[in-house]
């Protein structure tokens, strides 16, 4: 069941002297869609250009299907499709002619998918590429990477220039591509999106993948916000230990990651005025991973 | 895929092809207008100025301008080599790296085709489109030349032909440099240069026997015009020399951009 169709092992390209990718790691079986999170920078797309190969890496393998995979593998570049996070196209060309020239490269009929892709995304074929807004580039990308039913979608930062509404169609598409068995790597920092589409998320940072876990355990983490007001805040400091988010004057707000019970053992001593606990939210554990 | 890069860069083929037919056109049209006996006398008067060495790097100690075959074979062909060189190493200095400069190469480079291909298929469109320049302005010489008056048909033919041996060649070593590098800004320059410096050194070692060995650092030797002219006959020496050329520096391509950062 769990078949693994994306595999990076110890992935590191470094340009010269500059850290593209330090270390990086990551499993996707089919039919995932993994969540690949972190801020510009981190090292998301130089992962995603050397699964495309459109560069070299330094060193560590990438495995797709189990077999290794190489930049010029061209039956496996059949079974992906990639959306680029710019989408750079031919401007003398028509879209009509543009999605033309790239069934071209497929030996079977993609044609009864581009129909559904270009009704559903609103499309205008006749239009030429240089008149195209960023969103509509962008649907226009997502045909290319969909057209030809690729097993693999790597996916970089897919929803920038998208609408709303626009937002709301490519996920539901990513769902049922994700219920045909279709393994997704989306790369995004846009945590929202990704915790309602994911099943799996890898934070990385500095070229370094952090911290990996199913969506479901991320947001069953320990953490929580504590806002305590009190006059013995200091020594309420120094008990607790903890990382502190905000502070005024007696009020201060800590991460906190014990368990109730040595909670309230130890606030039990001090005289409280006011406590708030709150759940903490994705975004903030972004934060917390990224400070 | 070709057929997309023969549509794509049709426009600049259709404008260094009129660039050339529009010189010779015009040619064609004032010669027999400004060649009376007046103006051969003060062309001759002015040719006895010049040292022979100089005639000769222009080929004018051979031919006499006082025909339109004549000015073809000295001045107008000095056109042909230049103009052809010129479209020939802008060619290879852009129609690989173009695909970086625009970033479409995030486009190919993730659609099913090695890079290979894509190197073949470009080699492939610019062969034809630098041969079909040549062939275009040599039937229309032709027939300029048919209508002007008497030619050496065979002559004409070899000599016609002689710009592709400079002009492959000087695809082959831009497309190669064009790996190295990964914006078209500087290729203009690099192409155009070189193509001014083949030139002059060949210029420069048909002035003085001081200097004779700067041929062999030109590719504008491999045209070989006196030869043709004279004997009109090609040098196949030039001819293989020419193919090697270009082979190794298309070899050199596929390896580079094989290995190439394409982002």
């Amino acid at each position: 069941m769990n078949e693994c169709v994306l595999e990076i092992k110890h992935l590191k390209k470094y340009y010269g002297n500059i850290r593209g990718v330090e270390d990086v790691s990551l499993k996707i079986n089919k039919g995932e869609i993994y969540g690949f999170i972190g801020p510009n920078g981190a090292g998301k797309s130089t992962t995603i250009r050397t699964i495309i190969g459109l560069i070299n890496k330094t060193d560590g393998k990438i495995y797709i299907n189990g077999k290794e995979h190489n930049k010029d593998d061209i039956e496996t570049k059949k079974i992906i499709g990639y959306l680029p996070s710019e989408i750079n196209l031919y401007d003398d060309m028509s879209v009509k002619e543009l999605f033309d020239y790239h069934e071209s490269f497929y030996k079977f009929d993609t044609s009864k998918r581009r129909k559904e892709l270009v009704k559903l995304l609103k499309i205008q074929e006749n239009k030429k590429i240089e008149d195209l807004s960023l969103g509509n580039l962008k649907k226009v990308g997502i045909v290319l990477a969909l057209i030809h039913n690729p097993k693999i979608l790597i996916l970089d930062e897919p929803t920038s220039g998208l609408d709303p509404l626009m937002q709301s169609i490519f996920h539901k598409l990513l769902l049922e591509e994700k219920k045909k068995g279709t393994t997704i790597l989306y790369s995004s920092h846009v945590l929202s999106e990704v915790s309602n589409l994911c099943d799996k998320i890898g934070f990385i940072k500095d070229g370094k993948i952090i911290k990996e876990d199913l969506i479901e355990n991320i947001k069953k983490n320990n953490y929580t916000y504590l806002t305590i007001r009190s006059n013995d805040i200091k020594k309420i400091k120094k008990e607790l230990n903890l990382e502190i988010k905000e502070e005024k004057e007696e009020k201060v707000k800590f991460i906190n990651n014990m368990d109730c019970n040595t909670l309230i053992n130890k606030l039990s001593k001090y005289n409280i005025d006011s406590l708030l606990i709150e759940e903490i939210t994705l975004e903030d554990l972004f934060e917390k991973y990224y400070r | 895929m070709i057929r997309r890069e023969l549509k794509f860069n049709f426009k600049s083929f259709v404008i260094w092809t009129s660039i050339l037919i529009a010189i010779f056109l015009v040619v064609f049209l004032i010669y027999p207008y400004i060649i009376t006996d007046d103006t051969v006398k003060s062309m001759d008067e002015l040719m006895s100025v010049f040292p022979p060495e100089v005639l000769k790097a222009f080929n004018m100690d051979m031919s006499s301008i006082e025909t339109v075959y004549g000015w073809l074979k000295s001045e107008g062909f000095m056109f042909v080599l230049l103009i052809v060189g010129f479209y020939s190493s802008i060619l290879g200095g852009n129609i690989l790296l173009k695909e970086e400069n625009d970033k479409t190469i995030e486009y190919l480079g993730a659609i099913p085709i090695k890079r290979s291909k894509i190197i073949t298929n470009k080699i492939i469109v610019s062969i034809i489109y630098i041969i079909s320049m040549v062939l275009l302005l040599g039937i229309f010489n032709y027939i300029g030349l048919l209508v002007s008056g008497d030619f050496e048909h065979k002559q004409f033919i070899y000599l016609s032909i002689t710009p592709i041996l400079i002009g492959i060649p000087l695809f082959a070593i831009n497309l190669f440099i064009s790996t190295f590098l990964h914006k078209t800004k500087k290729t203009i320059g690099i192409s155009l240069g070189m193509v001014f410096i083949f030139y002059l050194f060949n210029v420069l070692s048909e002035l003085s026997t001081n200097v004779e060995f700067m041929k062999y650092f030109s590719i504008y030797t491999l045209a070989d015009v006196r030869n043709v002219i004279s004997n009109v006959s090609i040098n196949m020496v030039n001819v293989i020399i020419s193919v090697l050329i270009t082979i190794l520096f298309l070899i050199g391509t596929y390896i580079r951009y094989g290995k190439k950062e394409l982002i």
